[in-house]
C-alpha cells in the first residue's frame, strides 16, 4: 500500500479532491449540452424505422416548406466525403443507398423553433425496401445470410499463431473446451451525445460537443465537409461521462454540417431514446478455448476462436478485435496458441469502444477457464496462477519482453490472505467467492503515437498546462496538474487546465487505453524541462552568470544570495517578445513491430490487477448479490489515490452490471428493446458492494513519475470472479453473461 | 395557451410564462437559467434533475410548471449560505464523490431532502434515500461516504 505520509513527493501521491470539484458539486459546471448560444437553431435527426434495407427515396419538400425551417439535409448535401468511423470510414453521415440498423441518420433538421423543427421532422418520408435483418453473430455467418456490405458479413478476419498447439495439446494432462458469450453492454452515460456548433468571426467552424478525442474530431469533420482542419476548432470537455462511448463521432459531424450550410449557431442533443438507438455499445463476444496444462498445471497450449460482433459497421471493430487476441492469453506463459479472431456484421446498432476494448470479452473466457482448470487439476487457482504468470525480463506470448511483472506476483499473494468464502446472512442464503486476474496494455500499442503538450508560464503568476486529452470524469486534469506542480514545484493552485480544446492544446490525442496519464503526462513533464532549461538561460543573464551555477527549487532560481520567479523570468521573456509557451513532443515507447496477424500488438506496458468478489444468492430467487469486492492494483506510482480508487470502484460497479443485469436486446425487427434506465437496469446504489481498494507499490521507469494508467484495469476481469463466486456458491459453472436468476439456477 | 407562473427559486420570486405542461425541468433550463437541473432521461428515472420542491425531492422533469404556482423551489444553487457551500456539498469534494459530475447536483438534492427529514438516517436509510438516483460513473462508495460523514456531524 502506498501510505501518502511517507511518500517523498509534495504533490503527487496524494489525494488532492478535483480541480473541478467545486464547480461540480456547485452546479455550476456548463456541460456542452448545457450551453444557450445566442440566435441558435434546433436540430433534430430523421432515423430510419427500418433495420436494414434498400433505400428508394427520401422526401423533404414538405419539410423544407414549413415556416422557420433553415435547412433539411441529406447525403445530397455533404460537401465532400459522406462517411466516417475511427478505424476505417464506413459509416455514412447520412445514409444513402441502405440503411444497416434500426435508427440510421437518413436527414437532419434544422429551424428556427422547437416546434417548427419538429413539424418538418415529421413530414420527411422515407421509402425503404426491407431486407432480412441478422439478429446474431451466428446468423450473420450463415452462408445463406444476406449481406450487410458488399463484402459480405466479415469485417475482419485474422489467425496469430505460434508453436505447435497440435503436439503441446496431445501431450497435455488435461485438455478443456468450453464456449463463452458476453452480451452487449450500452454506456449508459447521464449526459446524453450531444452539444453547439457555430461559425465565428473568423469563418472558422466550432463544434463544442462531448467527446473524447478533439483532433480526431476535426479531422473526420474536415474529410466530410471538404474544408481544412485548421478551419475547424472541436471542444470536448465538460462531459458527463463517456466510458469510450463518445470516443468515436457522434453528433459533432451533424452539427458541424449545420452550422456550416445555416451559417447560424446549432444545438443538437440527442433524447435518451435517440442515445439508446443511434449511440455506441460494446461489442457482444462468443468465444471458444480449447486450452491445455501440464500435471503441474503449466499452461502448454491454448486455441481461441474470437467473434466479436460489429454491429452495423466499424467503428474501433478492428483494433477491439486487436486487443481482445492480446488478451486471450491473459498474462500468461503460454509456447503454444492459435487465435482465430473475427469481426462479424449484424443489424444490431453500432458497437464501439467500452471501457475494457476488447479485453472484459476476452477476460470472461480465459480467466472462467483458468478457475476451471485450477478446479481439475485440484489446484489453489491463485497457485495455478502464481505458476503460470509471465516473469519480469521473460519473452511473452506476443515476443515482447515483460516489464515489471512482480507487482502481479504480490498481488496474488496478498489476494490469498483476501480469498475466503464469507458467511451467509441467513437462510436459504449461499455465498461463494470468486477470483480473476487483468491485464491491459497501455495506450495504442505498435502504433506510432507522437503526443504534443505545452505549458505557458503567464508573468501573473500562473501556469497554464496545455493537452488534448478530455477528462470526462476521470480526473486527468487534477492529475495532471499534480505531476506539473511537482515537476516545477510550485502550489496546485497556481495551475490552469486547459485541455480538449483545439484552439488551446496541442494534439496529445485522446482520452482512450487509459493512456492520458501515461501520454500527456509525459509530454508536460517534457514541457516543462523545456521551459526550465529556456529559464535558466534566462536566469543567467538575470544573475550575469553562468547558467551551471544556477539552482532551481520552489518556483525560483537561486545563485548565491540572490533569486528570482519563474514569473519574473516570464515577464523578462515577454518583455523581449520571446514566448513563454512551452511545447514538447514525447514519441511513445513502443515495439516497432507488430505481431504478424495483428494492427498493434503488444503493448509496452500493462497494468495489472487481481479481483476478489463475494456474493451471497438467495436459493429461491436466485438472486445474485454482490457483498464485497477487494480490488489489487498494480498501475505504477499511484499520483492521487483517491482519484485512482474512485476510477476502480466505478469500473468495479459498471462491471458488476455488465456481470450480472445489463444486456442490451434487438426484437426481430432490430429494434433496440431496452434503451431508457427502467428497461435497461443500471446498478443504483443499493446494488453497490462494499468495495476495498489496494495499490501495490510500484514504478514504470517510462511513465510519469512511474505511472502507468488506471481507467479500464478494473472492469476487466468483474465477469470471471462474479461467475466463479457463483460457481463456488451453486457449484454449477456458468459460461454466458449476464448471470440471469434464470440463467443459473 | 400559455400560463403565467410565480414561484420562489432559491429564495428568489420569479415568474414565467409558459406552456402548463412544460416541465420545471425545462422552464429552470430554458428559461431561468439554472442548469445544475440535468436532463439525464426526462422521464423520472435517473434523479439528475432532483429539485426540492415544498422541501420535498422530486425529479423537476416530471413536474409541469403550471403545478408549482406559489411553491417553494429549490436548487444546488441555493444550498450555499453566503458563499459557503452547504456541509453536503463540501463532504461531496471531501470524499471525492463525483466523477464526472453530471448527477452531483441531482445527489446532493436527494441527500438534502433526506437530511432535512431525517437528520440522523441509519446506512440503510441513506441508502435508500439516494438510491433513485443514478451515477453511471459508479461513484456509489464515495457518495454514501459524503453523506455518511456529514450525518456523523450532524449527530455529534
Ligand atoms: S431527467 Fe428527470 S429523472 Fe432523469
Ligand atoms: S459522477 Fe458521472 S454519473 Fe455520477
Amino acid at each position: 500500500m502506498i501510505t501518502e505520509s511517507i511518500s517523498k513527493y509534495s504533490y503527487i501521491n496524494k489525494s488532492i479532491p478535483r480541480i473541478d470539484s467545486t464547480d461540480k458539486v456547485g452546479g455550476y459546471l456548463l456541460y456542452l449540452t448545457d450551453l444557450k448560444l445566442e440566435n441558435a437553431l434546433y436540430a433534430y435527426t430523421f432515423r430510419s424505422k427500418v433495420a436494414h434495407g434498400k433505400i428508394n427515396a427520401i422526401y423533404t419538400e414538405d419539410a423544407e416548406k414549413v415556416n422557420g425551417v433553415k435547412a433539411v439535409l441529406t447525403y445530397k448535401d455533404i460537401p465532400a466525403m459522406n462517411g466516417y468511423g475511427a478505424i476505417v470510414p464506413e459509416i455514412p453521415v447520412l445514409a444513402y443507398d441502405k440503411v444497416r440498423y434500426y435508427g440510421e441518420p437518413l436527414a437532419l433538421v434544422a429551424a428556427e423553433t422547437q416546434e417548427a423543427a419538429l413539424e418538418a421532422l415529421s413530414m420527411i418520408k422515407a421509402d425503404i425496401t426491407p431486407l432480412p435483418v441478422i439478429h446474431s453473430i451466428d446468423e450473420a455467418l450463415d452462408e445463406n445470410a444476406p449481406k450487410i456490405h458488399d463484402k459480405g458479413n466479415i469485417a475482419r478476419h485474422t489467425v496469430v499463431r505460434k508453436g505447435d498447439v497440435e503436439k503441446a495439446r496431445s501431450s497435455a494432462y488435461i485438455v478443456l473446451e468450453r464456449s463463452y458469450e458476453t452480451p452487449m453492454q450500452k454506456h449508459m452515460f447521464l449526459e446524453p451525445e450531444g452539444g453547439v456548433a457555430f461559425v465565428d468571426e473568423e469563418g472558422a467552424i466550432n463544434v463544442l460537443a462531448g467527446g473524447q478525442t478533439p483532433y480526431r474530431d476535426r479531422i473526420q469533420i474536415s474529410r466530410v465537409l471538404g474544408i481544412p482542419p485548421e478551419k475547424i476548432r472541436v471542444k470536448n470537455t465538460p462531459t458527463g461521462g463517456a466510458f469510450g462511448g463518445k470516443d468515436d463521432i457522434t453528433v459533432q459531424i451533424h452539427l458541424a454540417l449545420l452550422a456550416y450550410k445555416t451559417k447560424r449557431p446549432v444545438k443538437l442533443v440527442w433524447s435518451r431514446e435517440e442515445s439508446g438507438i443511434a449511440g455506441f455499445h460494446r461489442t457482444a463476444s462468443k468465444i471458444k478455448l480449447r486450452t491445455s496444462v501440464d500435471r503441474d498445471g503449466s499452461l502448454l497450449s491454448n486455441e481461441a476462436t474470437i467473434y466479436l460482433d460489429s454491429g452495423a459497421y466499424q467503428s474501433f471493430g478492428p483494433t477491439i478485435l486487436d486487443v481482445s487476441i492480446e488478451t486471450i492469453n491473459g498474462p500468461y506463459r503460454i509456447p503454444n496458441y492459435v487465435i482465430d479472431a473475427n469481426l462479424v456484421y449484424t443489424n444490431n446498432g453500432i458497437a464501439s469502444a467500452f471501457r475494457g476494448f476488447g479485453a472484459p470479452e476476452s477476460n470472461f473466457a480465459i480467466e472462467s477457464m483458468m478457475n476451471e482448470l485450477a478446479d481439475e487439476l485440484k489446484l489453489d487457482p491463485i497457485d495455478l496462477r502464481l505458476k503460470n504468470i509471465l516473469k519480469t525480463g521473460e519473452v511473452g506470448p506476443f515476443n515482447n519482453e515483460i516489464r515489471h511483472a512482480e507487482g502481479l506476483e504480490e498481488a496474488l499473494k496478498r489476494a490469498k490472505e483476501l480469498f475466503y468464502r464469507p458467511d451467509p446472512t441467513g437462510p436459504f442464503q449461499r455465498t461463494g467467492v470468486g477470483i480473476a486476474v487483468s491485464v491491459k496494455g497501455v495506450g495504442f500499442g505498435t502504433l506510432p503515437e507522437f503526443p504534443s503538450a505545452a505549458i505557458e508560464i503567464a508573468p501573473e503568476g500562473r501556469v497554464s498546462i496545455m493537452f488534448s486529452n478530455v477528462d470526462y470524469g476521470q480526473g486527468i486534469n487534477t492529475g495532471n496538474a499534480q505531476l506539473v506542480a511537482e515537476k516545477l514545484q510550485i502550489p496546485l493552485s497556481q495551475i490552469n487546465v486547459l485541455h480538449s480544446d483545439t484552439k488551446f492544446a496541442p494534439d496529445t490525442g485522446g482520452s482512450s487505453a487509459s493512456r492520458s496519464t501515461f501520454n500527456a503526462g509525459n509530454a508536460l513533464l517534457l514541457a516543462c524541462e523545456k521551459a526550465l532549461s529556456e529559464l535558466k538561460m534566462e536566469a543567467a543573464s538575470y544573475f550575469m552568470t553562468k547558467s551551471d551555477v544556477i539552482t532551481y527549487k520552489d518556483g525560483y532560481f537561486y545563485f548565491k544570495d540572490k533569486t528570482v520567479s519563474i514569473y519574473e523570468l516570464a515577464k523578462r521573456l515577454r518583455f523581449k517578445g520571446k514566448s513563454t509557451r512551452f511545447e514538447a513532443t514525447l514519441e511513445v515507447p513502443r515495439y516497432t513491430e507488430a505481431v504478424e496477424g495483428t494492427l498493434e500488438v503488444p503493448h509496452m506496458v500493462y497494468m495489472y490487477g487481481v479481483i476478489i468478489t463475494k456474493v451471497e444468492i438467495d436459493e429461491l430467487l436466485g438472486k445474485i448479490k454482490p457483498r464485497e469486492v477487494d480490488f489489487i492494483a498494480d498501475i505504477g506510482n499511484v499520483i492521487n489515490p483517491a482519484i485512482a480508487a474512485g476510477q476502480i470502484e466505478g469500473g468495479i460497479i459498471q462491471g458488476l452490471g455488465y456481470s450480472l443485469i445489463e444486456e442490451l436486446n434487438y426484437d426481430k425487427d432490430g429494434k433496440p428493446l431496452n434503451i431508457n434506465y427502467t428497461t435497461y437496469v443500471v446498478p443504483v446504489i443499493t446494488d453497490s458492494p462494499l468495495i476495498n481498494v489496494e495499490f501495490i507499490k510500484s514504478y514504470e521507469e517510462l511513465g510519469p513519475f512511474g505511472a502507468k494508467g488506471v481507467g479500464e484495469v478494473s472492469i476487466i476481469p468483474v465477469g470471471a470472479s462474479v461467475a466463479d463466486a457463483v460457481t463456488d456458491a451453486i457449484g454449477k459453472r456458468n459460461y454466458k453473461l449476464p448471470l440471469l436468476p434464470w440463467r443459473i439456477i | 395557451m400559455e400560463v403565467n407562473v410565480s414561484f420562489n427559486l432559491n429564495g428568489k420570486k420569479v415568474s414565467v410564462t409558459a406552456p402548463p405542461a412544460k416541465s420545471l425541468l425545462r422552464v429552470l433550463r430554458e428559461d431561468l437559467g439554472i442548469t445544475s437541473v440535468k436532463p439525464g432521461c426526462e422521464a423520472g428515472e435517473c434523479g439528475a434533475c432532483s429539485v426540492l420542491l415544498d422541501g420535498q425531492v422530486v425529479t423537476s422533469c416530471l413536474v409541469m410548471i403550471s403545478q408549482v404556482d406559489g411553491k417553494n423551489v429549490i436548487t444546488v444553487e441555493g444550498l450555499q449560505k453566503d458563499g459557503e457551500l452547504d456541509p453536503l456539498q463540501k463532504s461531496f469534494i471531501d470524499e471525492g464523490a463525483t466523477q464526472c459530475g453530471y448527477c452531483t447536483p441531482g445527489f446532493i438534492i436527494s441527500a438534502k431532502g433526506l437530511l432535512n427529514e431525517n437528520p440522523n438516517p441509519t446506512d440503510e436509510e441513506i441508502l435508500e434515500g439516494v438510491s433513485g438516483n443514478i451515477c453511471r460513473c459508479g461513484a456509489y462508495p464515495r457518495i454514501f461516504n459524503a453523506i455518511k460523514k456529514v450525518v456523523k456531524k450532524n449527530v455529534i
